[in-house]
């Protein structure tokens, strides 16, 4: 079995890989730069493992979910702006 | 959601915030993090929607609009409390000094975004490094990787260009990964999903 090359932690390759994880989790960068990434990430240990966890940040960012608003709280919030905003409203 | 001019009668403003106030209270809580500050903001949100109704012409989306008040709102009311002071973060600070500090990663492999989730300290361990982040950098990670908005649209809430938005976000995305997978749980050394502590709490 052929092992990955591993990389030296800070090697310039490395860094410039960094620089662009986020437009390729993005998808926004030509092909040709992607098939490079890929090319090094498929071969450095590191880069591959902190790719996978910049995506699961941005994975779990996007399903994260504050809790909702209660029932309570939007009818008393309606009324709140409603009070404030009467008397801008008459003058 | 459909382009469209802003209502001008008060039925027509409670069509508004019923329609929206699910959308300006979940963006809110994300930026402010705790639901008794998140109410102050919609509040203020809705009170600078009706003070501005008379300008809106409806070539904004009105939740585009709603977003840039609430964000508008979000940093004044900011700047009155005492906090951090803002500062940049430079790509510099997030590059690994070590082997070990690359290989660091979030212990979720295997289960869905939701089901990690459901760990509470995982999920507050997200949401306490959403919230160290610098307000501006904050704004710009909920906008796009929480609401799901594009660059473009960030930038126009933002009032910066969409490269500005792609690199705060990057930076935003680069600080919230080094705070969850710095918690000491690495990738040779894996650790349970329920146990979530620094190695040296759970000892």
């Amino acid at each position: 079995m052929t092992r990955k090359k591993t990389h030296q932690a800070g090697e310039g390759r490395c860094l410039d890989i960094l620089r662009q994880l986020s437009a390729f989790i993005d998808d926004e960068l030509p092909e040709d730069i992607c098939a490079e990434l890929r090319r090094h990430i498929g071969a450095c240990p590191h880069c591959e493992v902190f790719i996978a966890s910049l995506r699961d940040t941005v994975k779990l960012c996007r399903h994260h979910q504050p809790p909702p608003l209660s029932a309570h709280d939007r009818a008393r919030l309606r009324q709140e702006i409603y009070r404030a905003w009467e008397p801008e409203a008459r003058s | 959601m459909t382009r469209r001019r802003a209502p001008q009668s008060s039925e027509a403003f409670d069509k508004l915030y019923r329609e929206h106030i699910d959308l300006v209270y979940r963006y809110a809580h994300r930026l402010c993090g705790e639901p008794e500050s998140a109410k102050d903001l919609v509040q203020e949100t809705f009170l600078n929607a009706y003070r501005g109704l008379k300008h809106f012409r409806g070539e904004a989306r009105v939740s585009t609009w709603l977003y840039t008040i609430a964000s508008r709102a979000c940093l004044r009311m900011r700047r009155k409390r005492k906090g951090a002071p803002e500062r940049e973060l430079s790509l510099e600070e997030f590059i690994p000094t070590s082997d070990g500090e690359f290989r660091l990663q979030i212990p979720i492999d295997g289960l869905t975004p939701e089901q990690a989730l459901e760990n509470k300290e995982l999920r507050e361990a997200l949401e306490q490094a959403i919230e160290k982040l610098p307000k501006k950098y904050r704004m710009t990670l909920v906008l796009r990787d929480m609401e799901g908005l594009s660059a473009g649209e960030t930038g126009a809430i933002m009032g910066l260009s969409e490269r500005a938005v792609k690199s705060r976000l990057h930076r935003a995305r680069l600080f919230v990964r080094r705070e969850l997978s710095g918690r000491g749980i690495a990738h040779d050394d894996r650790q349970s999903h329920d146990d979530w502590r620094p190695k040296e709490a759970r000892s």
